[in-house]
């Protein structure tokens, strides 16, 4: 029998609204749709009547997880287009806030995959541990979220010796937690039944839909902003892209566990050689010079570019942000043909969507 | 500091060159859209020509071909985000579903109000000219 099994927009995998429409053969998907644009907030249009300083707040409230991502993305754009050399320190203590973003935001997803295929013990242990993080990025920022760490020309707050320190000490501790998550979530065997060889996307389909990020990354794609097209020193660290080929959820499980022991390392580069010296230029409003800039972070989820287009004055003329799951949510109908209604919500989770970030 | 290369092309070299980037395996990061100083649509197709962005701008024209046959979804949802917001037209682009807006503002005289309709006339509109 076939039948249209409509999922959403409330709460099919996520907390977050997304609708998928499922043509189904008996419990075999045969075709899909999504929708978006649940949660339209007409950010781009609201930042055209903000300044830069207002803007940089604006943008980061975009997003929940990836907030820093946001800003950074936003402030390098108007750097780039009025020449603004950040100083080091500040790049350094960017990339701090990045990596510890990325940490958490894999953590939280490894949780809700673990809670979706029903190892809640799993979740609940990765979400106890994900605290040592959002412990350290609330020392670093005084926020859980929205850390307000960026300012256009640098950073806004520095790291001092005991902060330092300590976050080196958390490294060492989130590298044993990893270890024994990692054991668990690449060795278990209600994992494995429930990932492996589900929601397949072929490296050639990720290529050509667009797929970037982790998604990309374990579909055999081997791209990297951070890599591809350094920025913020990134081409200061020594780190590694995990990339691996099978393009299951299971490999999308794998490379983000992988990518949190590169952000260690990353972490600890910073730290040790965290360059001495201003952190920003100072906290003069600036104005936008007219042209037109498009800035890239690899953000958690992937790919994040913001382009601005300034007119000489202090607003900006227009902000396009363009999020990893604008890129990665087309590629769901894609994965979701030929598995079984039962996976629908993992498949979909499994890009680790954030659709606060897609309608913006 | 990223490099970001602005380069000015006709309309008919679009698909040319999204054909030569797709046949060298190149992403194709956004399709971006606003309206310049003098009023024109400037709309842009970047490329990830690691490490640079190779923007291609088109001035001018509102009627553009559709990129959708050589990159997919990759370009179809940019293409209709901006026939939403700038009310530009993709040819052969499938616009019959929603995507971003609410279905009220897809009507032929809504289209395209958000992004080039001033703020507190687009508040006006919506009942909301107070709350500014």
């Amino acid at each position: 029998m076939s039948y249209i099994v409509p999922i959403g927009p409330y709460h099919p995998a996520l907390e977050e609204p997304i609708h998928a429409k499922l043509y189904t053969e008996g419990e075999v998907i045969k075709d899909a749709e999504v929708f978006v644009g649940y949660n339209h907030r007409g950010i781009e249009k609201l930042a055209t009547e903000r300044n830069a300083i207002q803007t940089l707040v604006l943008v980061e409230r975009v997003c929940g997880i990836c907030s820093h991502s946001h800003a950074l993305t936003y402030a390098m754009a108007v750097e780039a287009i009025n020449g603004v050399e950040v100083p080091k320190r500040g790049e350094y203590i960017r990339v701090i806030t990045a990596e510890l973003e990325r940490l958490h935001s894999h953590l939280l997803w490894l949780g809700i995959a673990c809670h979706i295929i029903g190892h809640d013990s799993l979740f609940m242990h990765i979400w106890d541990e994900r605290e040592l993080v959002m412990d350290l990025l609330e020392k670093l920022s005084g926020n859980r979220v929205n850390y307000a760490m960026v300012t256009i020309g640098g950073s806004r707050r520095d790291v001092n010796d005991d902060l330092r320190r300590e976050i080196l000490e958390g490294c060492v501790k989130m590298k044993t937690i990893l270890d024994r998550i990692a054991v668990i979530a690449t060795t278990d065997k209600t994992v494995a039944l429930r990932t492996k060889g589900v929601g397949v996307l072929p490296r050639e389909d990720a290529l050509r839909l667009g797929a970037v990020g982790p998604h990309a990354r374990a579909s055999g794609v081997d791209i990297d902003v951070r890599r591809d097209a350094p920025y913020c020193s990134y081409g200061d660290f020594d780190f590694d892209i995990p990339v691996v080929p099978d393009g299951d959820v299971f490999a999308r499980v794998l490379v983000r566990v992988l990518e949190c022991y590169e952000s260690i390392k990353i972490l600890q580069q910073a730290l040790e050689n965290l360059p001495e010296g201003p952190i920003n230029l100072g906290n003069k409003l600036p104005k936008i010079k007219e042209g037109q800039a498009v800035a890239r972070h690899e953000a958690p989820r992937g790919q994040l570019s913001h382009m601005v287009v300034g007119n000489g004055g202090l607003t900006n003329h227009r902000v396009s942000v363009h999020v990893p799951s604008f890129k990665n949510t087309p590629t769901i109908p894609f994965m979701l043909r030929g598995n079984t209604v039962a996976d629908a919500g993992l498949i979909i989770a499994s890009i680790d969507p954030c659709f606060s970030c897609l309608d913006r | 500091m990223q490099e970001y290369k602005r380069i000015d092309i006709q309309k008919d070299q679009i698909v040319p060159i999204a054909e030569k980037m797709r046949k060298a395996g190149i992403y194709l990061v956004m399709i971006h859209a606003f309206r310049n100083k003098d009023g024109q649509m400037d709309v842009s197709w970047d490329y990830a020509v690691d490490p640079a962005i190779e923007s291609y701008h088109v001035v001018g024209e509102e009627v553009l071909p559709s990129i959708g046959e050589i990159y997919d979804v990759a370009a179809t949802w940019p293409e209709r985000e901006l026939n939403e917001l700038f009310g530009i037209t993709f040819e052969g682009l499938d616009v019959s579903q929603r995507l971003f807006l609410p279905e009220e503002m897809l009507d032929p005289q809504g289209k395209g109000q958000i992004m080039v309709m001033p703020m507190s006339e687009l508040l006006e509109r919506n009942g909301r000219g107070e709350s500014k």
